[in-house]
């Protein structure tokens, strides 16, 4: 019989092999409960990113705009069930999810919190969070956990469009006539700062880093992720005549990088614990759709009880 | 059963005709007709798909290699089952890989289809392995085929290769005669 420290070390070597976790293998349950607070904090956040660009599908200037962000969004309520069902591998329930998440116990990127102002802001968050979202999903499609990494590998996949459909938005609307610049550009000064609060605390606070590191859930570091991110943003915003709404934003050429003026922290944090601007109406918006679905669900299962008599097993 | 905990149905996608079908993930749903649907919007959104299987996933016998080699094996009678039935074996090769389907074994139960399946498919070593009845596989229909599958071909817009986003913003540099940063 293995000790428990034979089985975690045999287990980091699994990781350090580069071996894939698969539901049944041995897992410390350490990384079981991180795994399972990252997967369904990741469900959520798709799921309740549906509504800040959801509101604009009526109002979506054009037929082939209004198809791209049907789609868009139709993609990201199927992003949410791919890591439902990831999370459900590791022995959480779908019920229990969906409780916490109903029930505002459940955290969610807070991303999300912010109002979508202008139609500008669909094009923005396409770019900027979703892009965002492509470099730490990217990430996580190498994870050592078989259910989230093949979930990731399909989200990529499909998240692609989802930032090139942006771009082209704020492409047009940068060239455009000097209202939609003023409009993309304020939409840009909204969304800056909340986009680089999605990469979570500075590495120095971040507290569940070494070990997701060890465990090969993580490759990178928040900080590195989010240096990526501003690198590849500052110089193709600037082409476009636009800016980022950081005055202290400069270029340190031995590094190759932008380096970034300080995140509000308070503001992450306030934010995370419910004071955004729009805590309260998404959750509203959540309880919502799921008691005025109630019927849907009970119509499926009546037909389902019907047909079972019907059924020869 | 309450209203937000339906069954877990495990769905395969076979992507052409000749290929093998590949484990792509799970649905909830009250029965086998609404987890096909349910399956098609879930895993269909793309292009390929000519087929789908969905199984109750409290069928399917599931081992990883780790589990047979330390646990060995365990021999689950069900008396019910004392007639031969046919069991699909789906196995995963590969680390960065999933499930793939492999072939058909004959079993009076789950867990001697389990054991002629390791002893039979020994080609590839197998990190996974997944059997269950095929009485249980609910699949697609060929006759609606277009109808589940065809949305997903018809939508251009949904690929990356639909934006010229790249070409845009260097034609935009061009015109205003700004040097090429470095992305």
């Amino acid at each position: 019989m293995k000790t428990e420290e034979e089985k975690l070390r045999e287990f980091e070597d699994r990781i350090a092999r580069g071996e894939t976790i698969e539901p049944g293998d041995w897992m410390p349950e350490g990384y079981r409960k991180q795994l399972i607070r990252m997967i369904s904090q990741h469900a959520h956040s798709e799921i309740v990113g549906m509504l800040p660009e959801g509101a604009w599908i009526t109002r979506a200037p054009t037929l082939h705009r209004k198809r791209v962000l049907l789609a868009k969004v139709q993609d990201e309520g199927g992003h949410g069930e791919y890591l439902y069902h990831a999370a459900e591998t590791l022995g959480i329930s779908r019920e229990e999810m969906l409780n916490a998440l109903l029930t505002g116990k459940a955290k969610y990127a807070s991303v999300f919190n912010y109002p979508t102002r202008t139609w500008a802001d669909v094009g923005v968050i396409g770019w900027l969070v979703d892009g965002a979202a492509i470099l730490n999903q990217t990430m996580l499609a190498k994870c050592s956990y078989g259910p989230y990494a093949r979930a990731m590998l399909r989200i990529c996949a499909e998240e692609n469009f989802h930032k090139k459909q942006g771009q082209e938005m704020v492409i047009l609307l940068s060239q455009g006539t000097p209202a939609q610049r003023a409009m993309v550009q304020d939409a840009i000064n909204r969304w800056w700062w909340p986009t680089l609060m999605m990469f979570g605390p500075h590495d120095t606070d971040s507290i569940n880093s070494a070990e997701l590191i060890r465990w090969g859930i993580k490759t990178k570091t928040n900080d590195e992720l989010r240096q990526m991110f501003i690198n590849q943003m500052v110089p193709e915003l600037h082409a476009l005549g636009l800016t980022v709404p950081d005055p202290d934003l400069r270029y340190d050429a031995e590094t190759g990088n932008w380096i970034s003026g300080e995140i509000d922290w308070e503001e992450f944090w306030r934010v995370i614990r419910g004071g955004g601007p729009c805590n309260k109406e998404r959750l509203a918006a959540r309880q919502k759709a799921h008691e005025e679905g109630r019927w849907v669900r009970e119509a499926l299962e009546a037909y389902a009880q019907k047909h079972t008599k019907e059924q020869i097993r | 059963m309450s209203d937000t905990q339906w069954p877990r149905f495990e769905v395969f996608l076979q992507a052409a005709e000749g290929e093998p079908h590949q484990y792509v993930g799970s649905v909830h749903a009250p029965d086998a007709e609404m987890a096909l649907l349910n399956a098609r919007d879930v895993f269909v959104r793309r292009p390929h798909c000519v087929s789908l299987w969905v199984v109750p996933a409290d069928h399917i016998l599931a081992k990883t290699a780790q589990e047979l080699a330390e646990k060995g094996w365990e021999e689950v009678e069900t008396p019910t089952q004392t007639q031969t039935a046919s069991y699909c074996v789906f196995q995963k090769r590969e680390h960065r890989g999933t499930l793939i389907y492999v072939g058909i074994v004959n079993a009076q139960t789950p867990a001697q289809a389990l054991r002629r399946a390791v002893e039979l498919f020994t080609k590839h070593p197998s990190l996974v392995w997944w059997v269950f009845p095929v009485r249980l596989v609910t699949q697609s229909n060929i006759e609606e085929r277009e109808s589940l599958f065809e949305p997903a071909l018809d939508k251009p817009y949904k690929q990356p290769t639909y934006y010229r986003t790249s070409a845009q913003i260097h034609q935009i540099k061009l015109t205003k005669r700004l040097p090429e940063e470095s992305l």
